[in-house]
């Protein structure tokens, strides 16, 4: 299962925590690593026994996924890549700041990809729809016809 | 971009964002706690808009990383909220803040399941999300039934289905005695029917999870999953959303592949066929294409295509397929590829019969270990250590070598233990195995742990024809300028051991290997010292005939030491330095280390501990069993004297391998202390072995057995009743003592008590312990001076005496505490019932501070205490001799291995032990007798006679005749005079509890002559 996403710029501020099993608060030196480099890290001795880490590097922020054996660790990555690609049409060419202010926003998107620590979504275009229906409800909550849909 | 409307977060995110440096943050982040916290607690006035407010900024301090441990309750309330807006923020930050063991999470379960079998899809969204999130008990209980019918509901919309589906996997994962899945192998049949891609993806993960607890019960699902696998390799019916990068879903490839994983077998032949069909389309259609995203996802279908096909064990022609692949993975430019390649090729060298088509690729994997990236390196270095056999480990192994030097800080260690390991497993030759470790030291010594050192001095041990090439080696890496200190450690180690056998080879004088071990010596560390002092030992002891300059050079060197700060080397120093002055019986004491017990490698061992990945370890661990050992091969000698795993614990701890390579089972290591003292011992040490291995192998002596404790243990061990006196120099420490240590070596302060009757008995920082004695007849009293030294007074004292049965002993009451800087008397009355060379304890602690101390230490009310020397005439002493004719009253023995003393010293040693020598009463100068009284409540006063018969030309055998009117107190007294005499009184001896007094010794109750004809 996958144990918790983050995602940090490259101070190390973080930017988005979620842990789905207990772990200990982590301080990763992922900036240290060269470019062209593969995108796995021993994590066991942070996140403890049975850990991996992949991480991708969009500009500013990295993005990282913890997770254990019993995932595929490209299918991490690709996972990482439908977060940021979700992020990305959500706010248009995503940076930091979009993601500093609109956190709230970030959480709803990510508990449509990931559910208590397993995929629960990997086409961002669902993911799309499922917030845009969330939206829908919103506007339509207030004129209270869309309950009964 | 403001965050819908909320000004006043969206101002403290761009105050945090603006703070210069950490401290100004934690002062903006603690202030606006603050504003929170004031607000929160009227919460009359809050509307739900700022409540809302506060609790997102509750969230966004959380993850800054500050302790948010208020405002649990208000987000949790928030969930109970009519309006979406106020509802999601509840739900969100009530899954981020809280945990499964949170209280508050109680409140809440009401309005979650109400949400969850309410109408309103959204809402039902939002609190699966939750339950998914958190997974506690309660929630297991009161809402997975719910859960389950909302993931087979038919008028649900997938949207809700496929949260239903992760939900029901999270609870059932943290309580699976909760949720009830009997019977649901069908519905999860059923389940994987659907079209929808997003539900099965959600319903595959569920099932593997139900499948890897029991996959008797899903059978039924294996031809769907292989028919789902077909659907989407081929790219039928596939809905666009679903299409990443041209792959469809590679998510849904991935899990399905994991789900097969998780049967044994497929048995049907059509299933089997179709699934290898599938299979053979992913390994040959997956081409590197430029496009980093898609390239990824086709790996990971294709990774888990090898993996299903290694699970399955199919046909060797795809296995070697397979082989082919990650051999060109190995090599592409694409880093994750390289390091999924060498992972995978690692869990490869499970299946047997591919290693040999992998050790092809050992060039490229060798290259690898050069990767700019660690993480590869890293497995570069698994797959070479997991791949490595007789065959090819000399070039590993040198591979290993030469990375070493160029290798990161962060690996070396591990690189150095590997490589030591491989060399031990695969040697060819063992000279080569000699070799790897020199070098290995040589180029990284800060990385070589002491148990390779260890390791490799016991082979050079065990391996006669090792020992002189050992030397001829470590003397070339000592002509060296500049080496590790390691290195000298066991450079100096081997030459003092083995250097003489290369005497006659130019270089190799004690002269030359003295000064070249010495060179080194004003660079080595205090640790190091010993072993040098050691080696110097025994470079004298085989310089024969002696050289006087030399030795003066070494005598210099022990001096200097004798006053040494630390304890092991000034006991070396002074203990070498008297002993070099024992001339031939030297020889004896520093004879070549007998050879060690096999064991397992602490290495080896060491390696299997630090294994974390199961896949591998297994991997490792079958390999293991299946090349175990095969080059080197140590006999298993024991002592030559039928004592089977009799501790051969010679009188001095010479030279200290530290005990941690040594004992084969940490729980039962007894750490010698250098004066003697056993910390941690197990009374009763479950097996003899262990601690024979230990303290075999902790000092340098003659061939077990030797010392002349042969016989008389031998004897024991046949009468089934060791007597303390035998155990006497270690008295076990029942509890650890803290970190208290001991001031001065106990057992000689005992030993000097046997002979003088005042005196310190136990000496440490917080206390003294003084003794005073006077013995009449068969009655002693003595007195416990209990000295507080501390200006804090000392608490819980407690004086416990564990008497052996032939003493009757009262020891008046002792205060609970003792005054700062007072000494208290207590005296201790003491009646010797009858003969016996058992040995009183006293069992003493004292709580200082928080340490408790505790210490057993023996009491000097020994059988010679009981003696009254009296001076015989000759008139009186013959016609006693005469009339006590033979056993059980005259017993007589050849007592070999005795200290060699000239006959004047050993009249003293019988003086002071209260045997009154008679001289002139035996015609034969080289004889002695002595006489005395013994005062026992049960014997009265009894006449002793002993007469010892020396040889002249051999100092280290006599024959002793012991007479007197009791069988029990002739035995006794007898073994008392030859302890005395063989043992130097300082020996440490086999421990033994001392708890528990074995029975006295009572050879009357036995066959005499059977005893006798055994000891002569």
């Amino acid at each position: 299962m996958i144990k918790a996403v983050m995602v940090m710029n490259t101070q190390g501020k973080p930017r988005l925590t979620k842990f789905y099993e207990f772990l200990d608060f982590w301080c990763v030196v992922l900036c240290s690593r060269a470019e062209n480099v593969s995108n796995f890290m021993e994590a066991d001795s942070i996140f403890g026994p049975d850990s991996r880490l992949v991480y991708k590097h969009y500009a500013t922020l990295y993005f990282v996924f913890v997770f254990d054996s019993s995932e595929n660790e490209l299918a991490m990555l690709d996972l990482i890549q439908v977060f940021v690609e979700t992020l990305d049409k959500c706010f248009r060419n995503v940076c930091e700041l979009d993601i500093v202010f609109n956190y709230s926003k970030l959480h709803t998107i990510l508990d449509e990809i990931i559910f208590g620590g397993q995929v629960l979504e990997t086409s961002s275009a669902e993911v799309m729809k499922a917030r845009i229906s969330l939206k829908l409800y919103r506007i339509s909550y207030q004129n209270s016809f869309w309950l009964e849909e | 971009m403001a965050l819908s409307g909320m000004r006043g977060l969206s101002v403290f995110i761009s105050d945090v964002r603006n703070c210069q440096n950490k401290e100004q943050e934690r002062l903006r982040v603690d202030k606006e706690l603050g504003n929170v916290r004031t607000r929160f607690k009227n919460e009359k006035g809050l509307s739900p808009y700022e409540k809302k407010k506060y609790v997102w900024k509750m969230l966004y301090i959380y993850m800054l990383g500050y302790d948010v441990d208020f405002g649990h309750m208000e987000a949790v309330s928030l969930i109970s909220a009519p309006k979406y807006p106020e509802k999601q923020v509840g739900y969100i930050v009530t899954a981020c803040l809280l945990n499964e063991n949170h209280d508050f999470l109680r409140l809440a379960i009401n309005t979650v399941r109400n949400d969850i079998i309410g109408r309103n899809e959204t809402f039902q969204c939002l609190a699966l999300t939750l339950v998914g999130n958190i997974g506690g008990r309660e929630f297991a209980e009161s809402l997975a039934a719910d859960v389950q019918k909302l993931l087979i509901s038919s008028s649900c919309r997938p949207l809700v289905r496929k949260k239903a589906a992760l939900c029901l996997l999270r609870l059932y994962r943290k309580n699976p005695d909760v949720v009830n899945v009997d019977g649901w192998a069908d519905r999860m049949a059923q389940l994987l029917d659907e079209r929808d891609l997003g539900v099965l993806t959600s319903s595959m993960s569920l099932l593997v999870a139900l499948v890897s607890n029991n996959h008797e019960a899903y059978w039924s699902c294996l031809p769907k999953c292989v028919k789902t696998l077909e659907r989407l390799a081929r790219n039928q019916d596939i809905p666009q959303e679903y299409t990443y990068y041209g792959i469809p879903s590679p998510w849904l490839q991935v899990k399905t592949m994991r789900a097969l994983q998780y049967f044994p077998t497929v048995e049907d032949p059509n299933t089997r066929r179709s699934l290898f069909e599938v299979l053979q389309r992913i390994l040959m259609g997956t081409d590197v294409v430029k496009n980093v995203n898609k390239n990824n996802a086709s790996h990971a279908v294709l990774f888990e295509a090898l993996a299903l096909v290694m699970h399955l064990d199919a046909e060797k022609e795809m296995m070697s397929q397979c082989v082919a692949l990650l051999g060109k993975f190995i090599a592409v430019r694409e880093p994750n590829i390289r390091y999924l390649g060498l992972e995978n090729m690692t869990r490869m060298l499970m299946v047997t019969d591919v290693q040999d088509i992998i050790k092809r690729h050992q060039a490229q994997i060798i290259t690898s270990l050069k990767d700019p990236d660690i993480s590869i390196r890293r497995r570069a270095l698994d797959l070479l250590y997991g791949m490595c056999d007789v065959s090819n480990a000399k070039d590993i192994v040198e591979e290993l070598l030469q990375y070493l030097s160029s290798a990161d800080f962060a690996m070396r260690e591990e690189l150095s233990l590997k490589a030591a390991i491989l060399a031990e497993k695969f040697a060819p030759d063992l000279s080569w195995y000699v070799d790897v470790i020199l070098q290995l030291i040589d180029k990284a010594g800060d990385f070589v742990s002491d148990d390779i050192w260890f390791r490799v001095v016991q082979f050079v041990t065990n391996n006669e024809d090792l020992q002189s090439y050992a030397a001829a080696k470590a003397r070339e890496y000592l002509n060296k300028p500049a080496i590790h200190e390691t290195m000298v450690k066991v450079s100096a180690y081997i030459l003092g051991e083995y250097g003489h056998l290369l005497a006659r080879r130019p270089g190799y004088s004690p002269k030359e290997l003295f000064t070249i071990i010495h060179e080194k010596h004003p660079t080595v560390s205090t640790s190091t010292i010993p072993i040098l002092l050691s080696s110097y030992a025994k470079i004298l002891m085989h310089t024969q005939p002696p050289e006087p300059e030399l030795q003066n050079q070494i005598w210099t060197i022990f001096n200097k030491y004798e006053s040494c700060i630390d304890v092991e080397i000034q006991q070396r120093a002074a203990e070498y330095f008297a002993l070099s002055r024992k001339g031939a019986s030297l020889m004896d004491i520093l004879a070549e280390m007998p050879k060690f017990p096999e064991r397992q490698s602490a290495l080896i061992r060491k390696a299997e501990d630090a294994e974390v990945d199961t896949a591998e370890q297994s991997a490792i661990k079958l390999r293991a069993q299946q090349q175990m050992s095969t080059a080197l091969v140590v006999t298993d000698q024991r002592p030559p004297n039928g004592m089977p795993a009799q501790p051969s614990i010679g009188p001095l701890s010479l030279v200290k391998v530290p005990s941690e390579t040594v004992d084969s089972n940490p729980g039962d290591q007894g750490l010698t202390h250098p004066n003697g003292v056993v910390y941690k011992e197990d009374p009763q040490p479950p097996s003899q072995d262990i601690i024979g291995d230990l303290l075999g192998t902790l000092s340098i002596e003659g061939p077990p057995g030797a010392v002349a404790q042969s016989p008389q243990s031998a004897t024991y061990e046949a009468e089934g009743a060791p007597s303390a006196a035998d155990a006497a120099a270690l008295v076990p420490v029942g509890e650890e003592s803290g970190s208290v240590q001991p001031i001065g070596n106990i057992n000689e302060r005992f030993y000097a008590l046997c002979l003088k009757d005042s005196g310190v008995l136990y000496e440490d920082p917080n206390i003294q312990i003084g003794i005073k004695a006077e013995w009449r007849a068969h009655q002693g009293r003595l007195v416990l001076f209990l000295g507080n030294k501390n200006t804090a007074s000392l608490g819980s004292v407690q004086a416990l005496i564990l008497p052996p049965t032939h003493l009757k002993m009262e020891l008046s009451l002792v205060p609970e505490t003792i005054p700062p800087r007072a000494q208290v008397q207590c005296p201790l009355e003491v009646m010797n019932l009858r003969p016996s060379r058992d040995v009183a304890v006293l069992d003493f602690s004292y709580k200082f501070g928080p340490t408790m101390v505790n210490v057993k230490l023996r009491l000097p009310a020994v059988l010679n205490k009981f003696l009254q020397p009296i001076t015989v005439s000759p008139e009186e002493f013959f016609p006693q001799w005469r009339s006590l004719s033979g056993p059980p009253l005259k017993l007589q023995e050849v007592v070999r291995g005795v200290r060699p003393l000239p006959l004047p010293e050993m009249a003293n040693l019988f003086n002071t032990y209260r045997l009154t020598v008679c001289p002139g009463l035996d015609p034969n100068p080289n004889n002695l007798v002595a006489s005395t009284t013994f005062y026992s409540e049960t014997t009265r006063a009894m006449l002793c006679l002993v007469r010892i018969e020396t040889d002249p030309a051999d100092r280290t055998q006599l024959r002793m005749t012991v007479a007197s009117g009791d069988p029990t107190l002739t035995f006794e007294l007898k073994e008392f005079i030859k302890e005395q005499l063989v043992s130097i009184p300082t020996a440490p001896q086999r421990p033994q509890g001392p708890a528990a007094p074995p029975p006295p010794v009572a050879p009357a109750s036995q066959d005499p002559g059977a005893l006798l004809a055994g000891l002569l």
